[in-house]
């Protein structure tokens, strides 16, 4: 019990109850139900029993689509970690005015439609797009098939999340105090040891925060893989689809979209354990 | 070290840049074909689009789902946010974790379950449906930015009124709430863009008659791009970028106007 005297609110009343049964009851209508249903349907369709898992696990396309999840939302985690340090330390190193153009520009691509950056690379891609158009300027010769290959879409998707990996090591590097910094340069730390053993491991939760982060929504993916991959290396959420739009699997479908869930589910867990699920959004 | 970290800071900059940048000359092209650099230039597209049922129906269709699901999400999460923030009760973190649930599951996985479930209780194919759907996508982000402002709410204000004798009601419609609207403001809109920007589970339970604006999209890009998309994309992110640059815009000059006018007025002046 604290000792702190309690302030009025405090005393058990019915009231949270009150303001929250209207939305648990919302969230178990149409949140948990369906959710539940999918569970239904990978034991039940088209028969009674586990065979829809045991058929997805031993089966070698299922094995070679999450295989290739795994290692695209890895790579992906991996380029926007490449991408996003150095651009959130040189915020931190220039100019106000410049940093909040960058955060302004990060910001705006934070909140353009999924779908619209998607697009983008389409173009930018393209047969007659401007990067084909400038390898041939520069004289490389025939520009190769860029767009629905493995490159393509993990381009797009590191473009795509790479906001959530800057926003959360840039809040970071933020807070470092600087006197850390000044005194590990006075004790004669400089560039590379510097950045290793300083500022690396100072930044790590925000790198931490940043890689969980941008490796779940990887893992979940549907548009991109789907507009701009290569259909012979399809992600998880694009087999799913696949299955419950093409063949009408419901059974199949849905065992898969459980292991899909599991695996998601067991990363946050033990991200939570340690660090807390909603500081990973914040 | 430092010098090539400058510069691949710098080449992220133009690699976050660019793909949002080039939509704009490709929506003014004469080319079908996303062909660069344009052959000509022209507005033809934005005319097509305007007066393309095929396109402004889903469009209108996405902004009244988004619009009831903002509605929704706002009516149900602002109260389960104040239970959450201002009260101490037990299974208080599992109703946390319930509220940032929908979070944790891949959209795929909703989609496969509204797939069938609406389909039992026939509303898949209708804008109920989605806005039913949107909505439960919705509660984990409106909540977090709820609040974490909430949490940041200093209730010596409340209680100052409450010492000058306004009721619990008085406070909460004179006090609390004008200090939270900026706060609503922008949970709202996160719940309108969330709904408005939503693919996957729109992808399966829209149908033709409910079609949002993101399914038509992917649609059409799917069949190998009709050019008015690069319209749209070009409107989209113009809508943004000009959402987030007119504070700025505002504030610069506002400030320009304000040292213009300290340069030409007397200083003797009243």
């Amino acid at each position: 019990m604290s000792t702190a005297p309690r302030s009025l609110t405090d005393r058990p009343t019915l009231w949270p109850w009150l303001l929250l049964t209207p939305l648990a009851l919302y969230l178990a209508i149409f949140f948990l139900v369906p959710l539940a249903q999918v569970a239904w349907m990978s034991v039940s369709e088209p028969t009674p029993g586990f065979g829809n898992y045991a058929d997805a696990l031993t089966g070698t396309l299922f094995r070679k689509v999450m295989l290739n999840t795994f290692f695209t939302a890895a790579l992906v985690a991996f380029c926007c970690l490449l991408v996003g340090y150095p651009l959130a330390w040189l915020m931190t190193k220039t100019t106000p005015a410049r940093a909040t153009a960058i955060l302004l520009l990060i910001t705006m691509s934070f909140w353009t439609s999924f779908l619209v950056r998607t697009y983008a690379w389409m173009v930018l891609l393209g047969r007659n797009g401007p990067v084909a158009w400038a390898i041939e300027a520069l004289g490389y010769g025939e520009p190769p098939q860029m767009l629905f290959t493995r490159f393509a879409s993990t381009l797009a998707m590191v473009h795509i999340l790479a906001p959530y990996m800057i926003m959360n090591i840039y809040s970071v590097m933020t807070k470092i105090d600087p006197a850390l910094i000044r005194s590990a340069e006075s004790m004669g730390a400089r560039g590379g040891s510097l950045m290793r053993h300083v500022y690396l491991p100072l930044t790590a939760p925000g790198i931490a925060n940043g890689a969980v982060l941008v490796f779940v929504i990887c893992l979940g993916f549907y548009v991109t893989p789907v507009l701009l991959g290569s259909p012979r290396e399809q992600m998880a959420a694009g087999l799913i689809g696949r299955q419950i739009e093409e063949f009408l699997a419901f059974g199949p479908g849905s065992a898969m979209a459980m292991i899909l869930l599991a695996v998601t589910l067991v990363i946050l867990a033990v991200y939570h354990r340690r660090f807390g699920l909603d500081r990973l959004y914040g | 070290m430092n010098a090539s970290l400058r510069l691949i800071g710098i080449f992220a900059i133009v690699f976050i840049a660019a793909p949002l940048l080039i939509v704009v000359p490709m929506s003014l092209s004469t080319s079908a074909s996303l062909q660069f650099p344009p052959p000509g230039l022209w507005l033809g597209y934005y005319a097509s689009y305007f007066t393309d049922m095929s396109w402004l129906r889903p469009t209108w269709n996405s902004l009244v789902i988004a619009f009831f699901t903002t509605l929704l999400t706002m009516a149900l999460v602002v109260p389960a946010t104040f239970a959450l923030v201002r009260h101490r009760f037990y299974g208080k973190s599992v109703a946390n974790l319930m509220m940032l649930m929908p979070l944790a599951v891949p959209h795929i996985v909703m989609a496969v379950g509204y797939y069938s479930y609406f389909g039992d209780l026939r509303l898949v194919f209708s804008k109920t449906g989605v806005v039913l759907a949107h909505t439960c996508l919705s509660v984990p982000i409106t909540f977090l930015v709820l609040s974490a402002n909430l949490k940041g709410f200093d209730r010596n204000l409340e209680r100052a009124a409450r010492s000058l004798g306004a009721t619990p009601r008085q406070v909460f419609v004179h006090i609390t709430l004008p200090i939270l609207r900026p706060s609503l403001t922008i949970s709202a809109l996160f719940a309108f863009i969330q709904s408005f920007d939503e693919t996957v589970v729109a992808l399966f339970i829209s149908g033709r008659d409910a079609e949002t604006l993101p399914r038509k999209m992917f649609d059409s890009i799917r069949q190998e791009a009709d050019p008015v998309i690069a319209v749209i994309s070009t409107l989209l992110f113009l809508i943004v970028a000009l959402a987030l640059l007119a504070p700025h815009a505002m504030r610069l000059t506002r400030r320009m106007l304000a040292t213009a006018s300290r340069r030409t007025t007397p200083r003797d002046q009243t």
